[in-house]
This record gives C-alpha cells, sequence and structure tokens, in this order.
C-alpha cells in the first residue's frame, strides 16, 4: 500500500516539474506555432547558471533565484530574437523551425560541455532532509515547496492568458494571426512576450529541479521529451491541457517503473506519445487538429 | 602514421555516404522528415556485431543487420504513416529514443553502457580483411554498390512515385497510388541500407556502445543532407565529405579533447543553422525542406 502512495507521490513531484516546462513550451507552440526543442536547452543552461552564480560565485540563493529567471527570460527572448525571427521572416516552414531548434539546443548543451566538463554539479549545500510522512509515502519540504510553486505558477499563468490585455492578445496570436494583425496586435511582440513568459517558467523549473536532483548538461533532452509527451498528450494547442498530459506522465512513468527497470523510465514517455499519436493526435483537451497537416 | 589517419577519415566518409544517401532517400525523395535514421544505424551495427561475435560469417550478419534494421524501418512506418512534418520529426526522434533505451537497458544482450568490445573484422570463407588499407577498398566497395542501387532506385519509376508522394499526397493518391505502402517501402528501403553502414561502421570501429547512436548523431546526419542539399545524392555525397573533414582541424588546433568533442557538435550545429537560413536547398538541393 505504501508503496503505491510513494509512486503516487513521485508521479506527482515529476508531474509538477513537466507542467512547467511543458506548460511554456505548449504556450510557444499555440502562439508561435512551432516545436521549440531548445526550450530544453534553456532549462539546461539556466541551471548551470545557478550553479555557477550560487556555487562558484557564493552569492546569496535568493539573489541567484532572481538573476536565473531573469537570465532565461532574456535566453528564450534572445533565441526568438537571433533565429526564429530572421527565419520567420523568410517564411520557413514548422519543420524548417524545429530543425533550428534543435540545432540551438545541441549548440547550448555542448556549450555547457565545453565550460563544464560533461559531470555532474550540485547546487545544494547542507543536508538532506529526511521528510515527511504522508498517507505512509515520504515526501521532503522542497517536493512539497515544488509541488505548490509548480500549481501557483501554473494558477498565474492562467490568470495571465484569461484576465489580462496581454494574455488576450497572445490568445488572439494564438487563434488567428492574421485577423490579431488587423486589430492593431504586432505578432512579433506577442511572440517576444510569449517566449520571455515561456522562458522564464522554465528558468523557474532549472532553479527546482537543481535544488532537487543533480544537475548535468544532458539534462535538457530528457526533460524536453517529458514536456513535449505532456503536451502532447494533452493536446499541444492547449496550455491547461499540457499541464493535464504532464502530471498523467509522472504518474504513468512512476508507476511504469513499478514493472519495467528504472533505466526504462525515459522510453515510456515515448511509448505514451506513440500511443497518442496513434489514438488521438488532437490529445485530450487539444482542439486542433494536431496530425502536422496545415 | 598521417597516412593511417588519412585512411580512418576515408573509411568513415565511405560509412557515412551510405547513411546519408540512404536517409536522403527518405528526407529528400520521399517527403519523410525522419530523424530516427540514427536507430537504423544502431539496429545493423548491434546486429551485425552480436552476430559475428557469436560466431556467425561476417557476411550473414552484415545482411541480418541490414534486414532487420529494414524491418525496424517497416515496423516504424506503421503507426507514422499518417503523419508528417514536426509530429513525424518527433515520432522517428522518439523511436530512435526508444532503440537507445533498449541497448542501454537490455544488459542480458548489448551489455549496455559498457558497449560491445573486440567486434572482429570482416572475413570471407577464411581471407580476413585485417590492414586498414584492406578495410578502406572493402567499405568504398560497399559503398559504391549500396549508393548505386539507391541512385538506381530513384531513378526508377518507383522512385518518381516517391517524389509524387512527397510532392503532393492528395495527388498521388487520386491517381490510384497507395501512398502509405509507398512511404513505407521507403522508410524500409531507407533504414536497410542504414544497417549496411551499421554493420560495416562496428566491424570497422571494433567497440560499438550505446552513445555512438544518440541525439547527436541525428544532428550530424540532418546536417549533411541539408548542406548537401535534399533529393540529390551527389548532395549526400558532398556534404558527407564536407561536414566530415570540416572539424578535423580543431584536432590540430591544440585543443584538450574535452573541448574538442563539444566543439565539433557546436560547429554541426551552427552550420545547420546558418545554412538553413543562408541556403536552405544547400549545395545540390533540388526540394527544400518541408516545402509543401
Amino acid at each position: 500500500m505504501s508503496i503505491i502512495v510513494q509512486l503516487l507521490l513521485n508521479g506527482i513531484i515529476a508531474g509538477s516539474i513537466y507542467a512547467l516546462i511543458a506548460s511554456g513550451f505548449s504556450l510557444i507552440y499555440s502562439v508561435a506555432k512551432f516545436m521549440h526543442f531548445a526550450h530544453g536547452a534553456v532549462v539546461t543552461v539556466s541551471a548551470f547558471f545557478l550553479f555557477f552564480l550560487v556555487a562558484l560565485l557564493k552569492l546569496p540563493f535568493w539573489l541567484g533565484f532572481i538573476l536565473t529567471v531573469v537570465f532565461a527570460a532574456l535566453l528564450g527572448l534572445l533565441m526568438n530574437l537571433v533565429v526564429y525571427k530572421p527565419l520567420r521572416n523568410r517564411k520557413a516552414t514548422n519543420a524548417v523551425l524545429l530543425i533550428a531548434s534543435l540545432a540551438l539546443f545541441i549548440f547550448f548543451q555542448s556549450l555547457m560541455i565545453a565550460l563544464f566538463g560533461a559531470d555532474i554539479k550540485t547546487v545544494r549545500s547542507g543536508t538532506i532532509s529526511t521528510g515527511i510522512s504522508f498517507l505512509g509515502g515520504i515526501i521532503t519540504e522542497l517536493q512539497i515547496i515544488i509541488v505548490l510553486v509548480s500549481l501557483a505558477l501554473l494558477v498565474l499563468l492562467w490568470l495571465f492568458m484569461k484576465r489580462t490585455r496581454l494574455g488576450k492578445a497572445m490568445r488572439a496570436v494564438a487563434d488567428n494571426k492574421e485577423v490579431a494583425q488587423t486589430v492593431g496586435i504586432n505578432p512579433e511582440k506577442i511572440y517576444n512576450l510569449t517566449f520571455i513568459i515561456g522562458s522564464a517558467i522554465a528558468g523557474i523549473a532549472a532553479v527546482l529541479i537543481a535544488l532537487e536532483q543533480n544537475i548535468e548538461p544532458n539534462m535538457g533532452f530528457s526533460l524536453i521529451i517529458k514536456g513535449f509527451t505532456g503536451s502532447i498528450i494533452g493536446g499541444i494547442s492547449s496550455v491547461p491541457g499540457a499541464v493535464l498530459g504532464s502530471y498523467l506522465l509522472g504518474l504513468v512513468e512512476n508507476l511504469g517503473i513499478w514493472y519495467l527497470p528504472s533505466g526504462y523510465k525515459d522510453a515510456i514517455a515515448f511509448f505514451l506519445l506513440f500511443i497518442f499519436l496513434l489514438i488521438s493526435p488532437k490529445g485530450i483537451l487539444g482542439l486542433k487538429k494536431g496530425v502536422g497537416t496545415k | 602514421m598521417i597516412e593511417a589517419y588519412l585512411m580512418h577519415i576515408l573509411i568513415l566518409i565511405c560509412i557515412y555516404i551510405v547513411l546519408a544517401v540512404s536517409l536522403d532517400l527518405a528526407v529528400g525523395f520521399t517527403g519523410l522528415l525522419n530523424m530516427g535514421h540514427v536507430a537504423f544505424f544502431g539496429i545493423g551495427a548491434y546486429t551485425s556485431a552480436l552476430l559475428v561475435l557469436s560466431g556467425v560469417p561476417f557476411w550473414v550478419g552484415l545482411l541480418a543487420g541490414a534486414v532487420l534494421a529494414g524491418f525496424a524501418g517497416f515496423l516504424l512506418s506503421l503507426p507514422t504513416s499518417k503523419i508528417r512534418g514536426d509530429y513525424l520529426a518527433l515520432a522517428t526522434m522518439g523511436f530512435a529514443f526508444i532503440i537507445e533505451s533498449f541497448m542501454k537497458n537490455w544488459v542480458s544482450l548489448t551489455r549496455g553502457p559498457l558497449g560491445l568490445p573486440g567486434i572482429p573484422r570482416p572475413s570471407f570463407f577464411g581471407f580476413v580483411i585485417s590492414s586498414q588499407f584492406g578495410y578502406l577498398v572493402f567499405a568504398f566497395i560497399v559503398m559504391l554498390i549500396c549508393a548505386l542501387l539507391i541512385i538506381k532506385i530513384e531513378k526508377s519509376p518507383f522512385g518518381r512515385l516517391l517524389e509524387a508522394v512527397r510532392d503532393d499526397e492528395t495527388a498521388a493518391r487520386t491517381l490510384g497510388e497507395n501512398v502509405y505502402k509507398t512511404k513505407a517501402i521507403g522508410l524500409t528501403v531507407s533504414a536497410f541500407f542504414a544497417g549496411v553502414a551499421g554493420s560495416l561502421y562496428a566491424h570497422y570501429i571494433s567497440f560499438i556502445d550505446p552513445t555512438t547512436f544518440s541525439l547527436l548523431e541525428v544532428i550530424l546526419l540532418l546536417s549533411i543532407i541539408i548542406v548537401g542539399g535534399l533529393g540529390s545524392s551527389k548532395g549526400a555525397i558532398a556534404g558527407t565529405i564536407i561536414l566530415l573533414i570540416l572539424p578535423e582541424p580543431l584536432r590540430f588546433l591544440g585543443f584538450p579533447s574535452s573541448i574538442v568533442g563539444p566543439a565539433r557538435q557546436m560547429i554541426y550545429a551552427l552550420i545547420l543553422l546558418l545554412i538553413i537560413y543562408f541556403s536552405p536547398k544547400g549545395c545540390f538541393g533540388r526540394v527544400q525542406l518541408g516545402e509543401s
């Protein structure tokens, strides 16, 4: 019994982190209409930036945290301005943009290996807390914080999208770029804003991951796989769907390693992805046709 | 010393030409943005290596590797026949990831991350190709056969059918062609030749492990065919030669090897970004990526 509770808890904790990555990824997808794979690199580079600030420069943690989130937002914005915007101006298809983002991903991952080495780094200091017993399972304070921060951010993002002018403008561009343009919305500005918000959330995710686990240059790959699997399961054009899909993925993965060796954990995401591509390419909450046809 | 180094590069170029020309058959000719080609390369390498290590003659291992890779291509075409563009790219990449995780975790078969050492050099009826020059000649002949076969397929009526499916799936279907079957055959043939390349690689390097068949390799292969130009075997060959030689000077600039590896990947990534911006058709490309 307690094993099930523990696996469910682990699933929710993992799902919270995936949801943060998936929400940014699917936000960018729904507005800019391409798969920003390099979102995973934003997480990796931000985690290393935090490591650099806190572990090497010995800055106080709160300052490192703020700087990392700002850094993540700027990195995402920079990727959009330097790489994606020129390609968009050349009418690149979404497949071309995906390849560009893959190239960006590899570029930054390799840059981190060149700068910091391929080995594992730790940001957190002090002792590892023993955790609190919860319905027979164990959860640490940090893990509770991760779940709560993640939920709070997702609610804030949802409110921002529904209630504010900018959020509405983003949804307008997502719905129909041309119509949004005729009512005076500048899509390029909205793209910039989308990258800033999505990447800032990825920065927060990076800090939480760096505290909970060790960091390494290859971490972004498995994270972005989880992010987009969560997005596609839930319906990539829908941010709430992506969040739901991420929690589902976290649970399936953690219940799955009950049967499978833990090395297959990352492959579970792809099996799930295949099943959804086969049965329901629109995902759970997706409204738009999601099979890649125009 | 210099001779051995040059021959090493030339052998790798031969192997990668087989990979690139076969990938171009799927991406350039059939219009399938396949990011999982490296999985077929890996299946060919592991199958051939494991069989020959267990005492099977080399040519059986090579053929089995190619057939199994082709079969994997056929299997992959089943769930992915109806998706395209970026979704297909991700699904095929996911396939490569699943295969890689089998290589890492099916320890009783593949020895997992430890890899397979001591893969013997090819031998034909007692005659072993042990010298490097011998292997270069062997790899060159295999490359020539594969490339000519693929070019022959591309120039055949079936090749034109592949291009018709790529250019306008609906029109091809209206004319009574079975596009799913066509795409499945295209992917299967492409995977078959990647399996041949895998066997060539395994028996040359004599050691394989899962890292050889990772996502990084996908970027290199994509860069090769995009730099060379899609839909052109000449382009795939040119792209291979350019991209394999380009980062070589890094070795001689005195950087430590911990920098050379990532620097190579950064160069490939930058080249890919520059080429899709400045010259999306590459050197000899006839079609543009994702053109619909």
